[in-house]
């Protein structure tokens, strides 16, 4: 019986191959878009999922209570060591602080050769409590030296080539000779962990500016440092937070509230808790989960509309089958088969395409998914149930529209519309489908909108003209300025200035506490910073509202606060805020203020604008120049910056970026998303498109004797194609009425995740519409007007 | 064989009722070969379908085999055609992307049968039907001729009892008409019941029987042999 089943499907398939094409293409785009929503969900699911004690480890975090919590994903670089060392909680203990991409050069051959891997510093019971293994060997006493190092395969190829890596040497940032002892097997992508040299920690104890981290010190946390925990068997992470609630007030009352709590967080966790750095918020997942089911909805309703109507010419079959004794559930089994057999073809297709652009989807949206996903009983799992659920989502209607033709009817006539399903079915599902791919495209419109709004307002201070030029770690004071001074000698440099960073970064930290006017308290929030020399504010076009900038002297007591400092503080003149001191941080700071500055964005849309200090920073605490430039001569500019550089660090890698450039690149994520959501709504309208042309070429061939006897009466072609649009017409209205609310609806708590947001207008919502309108009638004007203008003489013949 | 007593249907659509069958009755004997007249539109073909078990009768009582089927569900009368009847129609009604031989086996599958007696039962009728070096051609391959004889070869695969026919030879010529007919009255003498609706006169004439009907009555009964 099923081969039989099946040799009429694939005949069927095979008679009305454009019918069997739409449906098969619209459902394996739908496939392969749920099989790379798959991958990537799993990916996200299964991060860092492989190590053995998971349950075990934990990472110190803080919260930090000012007038509101903020919370850091470190903690003081003592407090590992306490808790390691005074208690009896944790079996293992280790830091680890990523230092991103430092300079590494291997003095092989002619020219020393020079990489800027990312890069950290690790205790050697980090690889303890981590499963990330050495090849062919277990840890034994890696790292524990100074100047030693371990690598990653793919990096030991790299630095080393085919050579033995172990015992050889690099040099870290020009200055430490660093040996390597063991070699790492690559880190999975789906890890916490992304560095890919690990240098020991006792390395940052003899040298270099991050030495502060590496000591016993509980002032000052830096969210470089991050510390796991693998606790002994049995502990009781809660009680151990209540005793590390008395930690603040024992061992660093000042400044640091003693209502801040020091606490440990599940290593499991730390993936989807976006309170703390290094996750993404779960909700991504479920958004992308629905797409992909909502385009294989599409799909399926196409595959129903289409085969409801194509049942038509199913009848006569339906009815010589029943005829012949068969029972209504063996049709319905027969066509559940046939459809099987379809969903199957096409997820066969749909898995093909999906590895075929695996690698394209991963470059375009800066993924690392990788084809190894495809393998595992998770996957086999997902395909066997989208191919079942596929086959009865798609199946089950038309099948029972076919199982129920009555025999008598089906062998006395063509049936008519009325027995091949109702036509209201029909208009709800195909106004479903509109109000899918309407919400996507509204979706694109307003992140796209927003992603445009936070990347060309005005932020308070000038992007398009100025280049951030990168400086390497150790310098001199003197050096520094010889060197801003030989840069600005061009007619293509308009100001120069050396800071720590640019005004604006993405999330700007939890800031530092600070004390204002002497008071005897700090206050209750903290303050970023913003360290630069003098020429800062001028170059990056911050405006002073009072006072003056400060002088340059050898030592910092001089300091300008933003307008938003004055309204924490509760002083709304800028004037009155003149003149008054200010201590930062413990005493790292303390000056008059001198200045105040118009609030500019100091961090992306997402946070309110903070209260920022600008100084210059009393040790060399410098990491970048800030050049402003003439960008009518962006090349020579270039050009003149590179050459002083390197002139000045002949051994080091000159790294720039635009600062707009910069801009952007914090809203990455929204790109990312925006470009996800841009592509699947694509193709949720190209798969509509299908089902839109599949059901008006339906209509036209029942409709192509309407249309000739009206043509013979006298109609114009217009009035035929009205025939066509009437109806999708008044669908796409309604899908579009019941579109926006949902559309607002998800877009408005999407956009509550911004402190700035952008508004959503009237034609976020008419444009979408407007563009299935247009699409939808194109596709009915290009079959209909071949109907229409059709020799009437010949479709009357032919019916 | 047949019994049926006082049997209506009705068709209802927005504006009329038709009256297909009205209190119609008569019998048909175990191994008959009846035929029914009538002009167009007097119910002969609804009669058909209500007797192929195709069809519910609005009223009235219909006895096969010595059963009551008017009152039966749509499962119980198909697994009673399928073992008893079979059906040959005007326009051939042979499926379309079914090769002859998969056409002829179809009833077969129905009913359960393995596959290795399947094919020995195909192969006997298609023989005796003549259309064996055919079997592996689609119906459009085949003249109207040849599509009738396949409809008859798959009408008769099963060893019906009954055979009900209608218009077998409406849309063949006079040769063609003629050797559907012979095939006929040939299962006949091997003992099939066989009712069939005709509107000539010549195929009448195979019949023994020959039974005209009126606006769903029956108007006279003409005895052959
Ligand atoms: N499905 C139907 N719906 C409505 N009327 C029908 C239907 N089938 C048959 N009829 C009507 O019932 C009457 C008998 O039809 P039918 O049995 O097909 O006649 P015959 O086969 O003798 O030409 C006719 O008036 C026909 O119009
Ligand atoms: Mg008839």
């Amino acid at each position: 019986m099923i081969k039989n089943y099946f040799k009429i499907a694939w005949r069927n398939i095979r008679k009305r191959k454009s019918v069997a094409l739409i449906n098969i293409l619209g459902l394996a785009l739908g496939f392969s878009c749920a099989i790379l929503i798959f991958l990537f969900i799993q990916f996200h699911l299964t991060f860092d999922n492989f190590h053995k004690d998971s349950d075990r480890i934990y990472r110190f975090v803080s919260e930090v209570h000012r007038d509101h919590i903020a919370y850091k994903s470190t903690v003081p670089p003592a407090l590992p060591n306490v808790f390691k060392n005074d208690y009896n909680y944790a079996e293992k203990v280790a830091k680890i602080i990523d230092r991103g991409e430092q300079l590494i050069t291997v003095n092989s051959g002619a020219t020393p050769q020079r990489y800027k891997p990312r890069t950290a510093f690790v205790e050697p019971d980090f690889f303890r409590i981590f499963n990330f293994p050495l090849i062919d060997k277990d840890f034994s006493d890696e790292l524990t030296a100074p100047n030693t190092a371990i690598i990653t395969r793919e990096m030991a190829k790299k630095l080393f080539g085919d050579t033995s890596p172990i015992n050889q040497t690099f040099i870290w940032d020009n200055k430490d000779t660093i040996r390597v002892t063991g070699v790492l097997k690559d880190l999975p992508k789906n890890t916490l962990i992304n560095s890919r040299v690990f240098i020991s920690f006792k390395t940052l104890q003899t040298s270099d500016r991050t030495s502060w981290i590496a000591t016993e010190s509980w002032t000052g946390t830096a969210t470089s440092l991050q510390c796991f925990t693998l606790l002994r068997l049995n502990q009781d992470p809660l009680k151990i937070e209540q005793e590390m609630k008395k930690w603040p007030a024992k061992y660093h009352p000042e400044p640091v509230s003693t209502e801040d709590h020091y606490k440990l967080q599940p290593f499991p966790d730390i993936h989807f808790d976006s309170r703390y750095s290094n996750s993404i918020n779960i909700k991504l997942l479920w958004i992308l989960g629905a797409i992909g089911f909502f385009l294989i909805l599409i799909a399926c309703i196409n595959f129903i509309n289409i085969s409801a109507a194509q049942s038509v010419y199913r009848s006569k079959e339906v009815g010589v089958r029943k005829v012949l004794g068969s029972f209504k559930d063996q049709l319905f089994r027969q066509f559940l088969t046939e459809t099987f057999l379809i969903t199957l073809i096409a997820l066969i297709i749909g898995f093909g395409l999906s590895v075929l652009f695996l690698p394209f989807f991963n470059n375009t949206f800066n993924l690392s998914l990788s084809k190894n996903g495809l393998i595992n009983f998770r996957f086999a799992g997902f395909i066997a149930i989208l191919l079942i659920g596929v086959a009865i989502l798609a199946g089950s209607y038309p099948g029972i529209i076919l199982a129920r033709i009555a025999p008598v009817l089906a062998l006395k006539r063509k049936l008519t519309q009325s027995d091949t399903g109702s036509s209201l079915t029909r208009k709800i599902l195909v106004t479903s489908q509109f109000v899918i791919s309407i919400v996507l495209i509204i979706a694109v419109l307003v992140i796209g909108k927003q992603i445009k709004y936070a990347t060309s307002s005005d932020l308070g201070y000038d992007t398009s003209t100025i280049v951030m030029v990168g400086l390497p770690e150790t310098l001199e004071q003197a050096q520094l300025n010889t060197l801003k001074n030989k840069i600005v000698q061009s007619s293509n440099i308009k100001r120069v200035s050396i800071c720590f960073t640019s005004p604006g970064a993405q999330t700007d930290g939890w800031g530092t506490d600070v004390n204002f006017n002497g008071n005897p308290k700090y206050e209750k929030f903290l303050i970023q910073s913003k360290m630069g020399d003098e020429d800062y504010i001028e170059t990056f076009g911050i405006q002073l509202v009072a006072g003056r900038n400060f002088i340059k002297k050898d030592s910092v007591d001089e300091v300008l606060v933003n307008e938003t400092f004055g309204t924490k503080i509760g002083i709304n003149s800028p004037e009155e805020l003149l003149g008054k001191p200010i201590k930062i941080s413990d005493d790292y700071i303390q000056g008059r203020i001198v200045g105040v500055v118009k609030d500019f964005y100091n961090q992306d849309f997402h946070g309110t604008i903070s209260p920022v200090f600008i100084a210059p920073a009393p040790d060399l605490w410098y990491n970048e120049i800030g050049v402003k430039i003439n960008r009518k001569n962006t090349k020579e500019a270039l050009q003149h910056i590179e050459q002083q550089w390197t002139s000045y660090f002949p051994n080091f890698i000159f790294e720039y970026a635009f600062l707009n450039d910069r801009v952007t690149e914090m809203y990455k994520s929204e790109q990312q998303f925006l470009s996800l959501t841009r592509l699947f709504s694509f193709l949720a309208i190209f798969i509509d498109g299908l089902g839109i042309y599949g059901l008006v070429s339906f209509f036209v061939a029942q409709k192509t004797k309407e249309v000739g006897i009206r043509k013979v009466l006298g109609g114009r072609v217009i009035d035929i194609l009205g025939l066509f649009f009437k109806d999708f017409f008044t669908l796409i209205g309604i899908a579009g009425l019941i579109a926006s609310p949902i559309a607002w609806y998800f877009m408005n708590d999407w956009l509550q995740h911004y402190a700035y947001r952008t508004q959503i207008n009237w034609w976020v919502f008419a444009l979408p519409i407007g563009c299935v309108l247009v699409l939808t009638l194109l596709i009915a004007s290009y079959k209909g007007y071949r109907a229409a203008t059709a020799n009437p003489v010949k479709s009357l013949r032919s019916e | 064989m047949i019994k049926i007593t006082d049997l209506e249907k009705y068709y209802r659509t927005e504006e009329v009722q038709t009256v297909a069958l009205n209190k119609l009755s008569f019998d048909v004997r175990e191994g008959e070969f009846v035929a029914i007249m009538g002009p167009s539109g007097c119910g002969k073909s609804t009669l058909l379908n209500i007797l192929g078990l195709l069809d519910d009768p609005d009223g009235g009582s219909f006895i096969f085999n010595g059963i009551e089927v008017s009152g039966f569900n749509e499962r119980k009368r198909a697994n009673l055609r399928k073992h008893n009847i079979g059906f040959v129609f005007q326009s051939f009604n042979l499926i379309d992307e079914l090769t002859v031989y998969e056409n002829v086996e179809l009833p077969l599958i129905y009913t359960g049968v393995k596959a290795t007696d399947r094919k020995n039962r195909v192969h006997e009728v298609l023989e005796k039907m003549q259309i064996m070096h055919r079997r592996n051609h689609f119906p459009q391959q085949l003249s109207g001729g040849q599509q009738q004889r396949v409809a008859v070869a798959r009408a008769v695969v099963n060893n019906p009892k009954l055979i009900l026919a209608d218009e077998p030879t409406g849309n063949l010529d006079s040769s063609n008409g003629n050797e559907v007919m012979d095939l006929l009255t040939e299962l006949n003498q091997q003992g099939t019941t066989i009712i069939m609706v005709t509107h000539s006169e010549h195929d009448a004439k195979f019949s023994h029987r020959i039974i005209r009907m009126l606006d769903g009555q029956k108007v006279t009964e003409n005895v052959l042999v």
